[in-house]
């Protein structure tokens, strides 16, 4: 313990004197040290410096595209990327992680909580470390000292979901109809902002369509499997699924395959995961939500590096609007919007 | 117990105490319970469904089997399922852009799969015989190594670009029976022979029980180690290919924290962690079981975390009667 404070106090001070030192440097090189989010390096503020990515399920390809467009942006920035995380999607697995990195003193901090109450001491740890630290996708209750949140509009894309679903099913008024959300947590920001997005829509404006049923599946496609095979089982009339992450919808998609369901039970997944997107053209998929992942990725970094530089970032919270990719959309904008992997 | 009985009445006796007929009368009454509590639960959807997730559970527990009657433990055959399933998705997606026909990429996909799971076998063979690292240990390396690499390998999404055949060949066609199934059953059958009609199984069950003895008859405890975790390795590789044919692609995700049902299955099908014991219809019983739980809680509606505490109970009842039966001298 004592050892563990001692470290903690030099690490700090050694946090102190780089930023007060960088501070420096930064007010005697050029006078283009950007203010806002969305500006470019802030005079090299970044170079050699560490950023790290704290995220959440290492298996799932949004995250993977999100590491696509965070290296491209610190290598943009001459940083080092440092890009950690568990496989599995779950508080208990990344704190240990989170503990670590920040023993390593990054320069900068960009995390992706899996809970917005478990991963907070970590993350006003980092604060209090002297690292700028952001959030990106998912984020913790208090968010007073983040450089920046940014996410995808999940709630936009509940609704969104919600919509196309309705389209799919061709709903009218005084008809009964039922769907099933599966999701992968129950307390991650994302999963519940677009549950609520879903639910809203469908009581304000889709009021026949009922939710007969809801399931997490930790981010495990074989889990998704499971509970859709039985779903459609339990649920002969079943017109539509909600599946509101990349690997509950590459669940879904094959159970509706193995069943013979493809065009009789509408699907809306979300994600832009290359074989999904496939999928649309196939007719398995009603409509995916598309997130921009590497936009996300990117501006963080950008709102770190201004920090690091000494400028300040005017928008706390960014939001990157969401598209919606089916059978309409041009070949060229399918492409546009799938991670790349 | 009164020696001076007749024979059909302890024939009886035995026949209703063994292991197995316990565990086919619980899961006859598993199958009641949550039919009386939504009648869709007795159809051949959901026996379908419950057999698509007893193809992989079963073939991991089959695995597991082998190793627990030996006397050791494989934590490794979730993550090498996971592993070998994912390198197969690699082989067979640039078979099938190579333009191969698809059943033919599927076939070889599966040898790929059961590759990779014997390579992983021999390196858990490696650390036990040569290494000299407690099988906990070394495979708790090789699970370790094997979940890390699937991820690495796939940067973290599933690997897709396969035939669409993969996912026709695992719609039931024979009632709630698919293709896979069908071979699953068959690869049960062989497992059947090998551990109880064979002279491997013979020296599995004796390494199981007296390793010292075993040596003494000079029976090769690092030969019959080696065969074992291979055959661990490579039914575990096999559940991989089964996951491939479900999901249509190789998932960094699929098989992780299968050896724990695995585990399960075997013990609630009787047999003993120390070695020795156990019999693959019990392995089978106790994944249809298993599997059964999880399909009857999604269709009843209850919280499917529930599943953990029905399984920990059944390993508790399992584990219970095995002690009782063992106290009064008969054979498992």
């Amino acid at each position: 313990m004592f050892g563990l404070s001692n470290m903690k106090r030099s690490t700090a001070g050694l946090v102190a004197v780089a930023g007060a030192t960088s501070l420096l440097l930064a007010a005697c090189s050029s006078s283009d040290t950007a203010t806002t989010a969305s500006s470019t390096t802030a005079g090299g503020a970044c170079q050699g410096k560490t950023i790290a990515f704290v995220m959440g399920a290492v298996a799932d390809p949004f995250f993977n595209a999100m590491k696509v467009g965070a290296q491209a942006e610190a290598t943009a920035q001459g940083a080092t990327l440092v890009w950690q995380g568990d496989k599995e999607y779950s508080a208990a697995t990344q704190i240990p992680v989170l503990d670590q990195v920040l023993a390593t003193n990054p320069s900068g901090l960009v995390l992706i909580p899996t809970d917005p109450v478990a991963l907070q001491a970590g993350f006003d740890k980092a604060v209090a470390a002297g690292i700028p630290s952001a959030l990106v996708d998912t984020k913790v209750n208090d968010i007073s000292k983040a450089v920046t949140f940014i996410t995808g509009d999940n709630t936009d894309g509940g609704t969104k979901a919600a919509d196309a679903i309705a389209t799919a099913i061709g709903y009218q008024d005084g008809q009964k109809y039922k769907v099933v959300v599966g999701l992968t947590s129950k307390t991650a920001t994302t999963n519940v902002a677009r549950l609520e997005g879903f639910q809203k829509a469908i009581a304000a404006n889709y009021p026949g369509i009922t939710i007969a049923d809801i399931a997490y599946s930790e981010s495990n496609s074989a889990k998704a499997n499971t509970n859709v095979n039985n779903w459609l089982t339990k649920y002969p009339d079943l017109s539509g699924i909600f599946a509101i992450d990349g690997t509950n919808a590459t669940g879904a998609a094959a159970a509706l395959q193995a069943k013979g369901l493809t065009g009789k039970v509408a699907l809306v997944g979300y994600d832009a995961y290359p074989d999904n997107v496939k999928l649309i053209t196939d007719g398995v998929f009603t409509a995916l939500i598309a997130q921009d992942p590497a936009a996300e990725a990117k501006q963080a970094i950008q709102s770190i590096c201004t920090t690091i530089g000494g400028g300040t970032v005017t928008t706390k919270e960014v939001v990157i609007p969401n598209v919606v990719l089916d059978k309409n959309t041009s070949a060229a904008d399918l492409t546009k919007y799938t991670y790349v992997a | 117990m009164s020696v001076a009985t007749s024979a059909a009445p302890s024939k009886l006796k035995s026949f209703v105490s063994n292991q197995q007929f316990i565990l086919f009368l619980v899961l006859l009454g598993m199958i009641g319970i949550f039919t009386a509590f939504n009648r869709i639960f007795f159809s051949v959807s959901v026996a379908g469904n419950v057999l698509a997730d007893w193809g992989p559970l079963v073939l991991v527990a089959l695995a597991e089997t082998f190793v627990i009657v030996s006397g050791g433990i494989d934590l490794s055959v979730g993550s090498v399922c996971t592993l070998s399933g994912v390198v197969g998705a690699f082989a067979i997606r640039a078979l099938t852009e190579g333009g191969m026909a698809p059943y033919l990429s599927l076939f070889i996909g599966a040898l790929v799969c059961i590759g990779v799971g014997c390579i992983a076998g021999v390196i858990n063979t490696l650390l036990i015989n040569y290494a000299k690292l407690v099988p906990f240990i070394a495979t708790l390396v090789t699970l370790g190594a094997a979940a890390g690499l699937a991820l690495v390998f796939t940067g973290g999404g599933p690997i897709a670009g396969g035939p669409s055949q993969a996912i026709q060949l695992s719609v039931p066609w024979l009632g709630p029976i698919s293709t896979p199934i069908i071979i699953v059953i068959v690869i049960c059958f062989i497992c059947w022979a090998f551990l109880h009609k064979s002279r491997f199984g013979r020296h599995t069950y004796s390494l199981g029980s007296n390793p010292f003895a075993t040596r003494a008859a000079g029976i090769s405890i690092a030969k019959q180690t080696a065969k074992i975790y291979v055959l661990s390795g490579a039914l575990a590789g096999a559940a991989g290919m089964f996951f491939y044919l479900r999901l249509g692609s190789g998932a960094p995700s699929s098989g992780l924290g299968l050896e724990l049902y695995a585990i399960a299955a075997v013990v609630i099908g009787g047999a003993s962690l120390s070695g020795g014991s156990g019999r693959i219809s019990g392995t089978v019983l106790g994944a249809l079981i298993l599997t059964t739980v999880t399909s009857g809680l999604i269709i009843v509606g209850v919280d499917p975390n529930w599943k953990q505490v029905v399984v920990a109970i059944l390993i508790a009842a399992a584990v219970t009667i095995q002690g009782l039966r063992r106290s009064e001298g008969k054979a498992s």
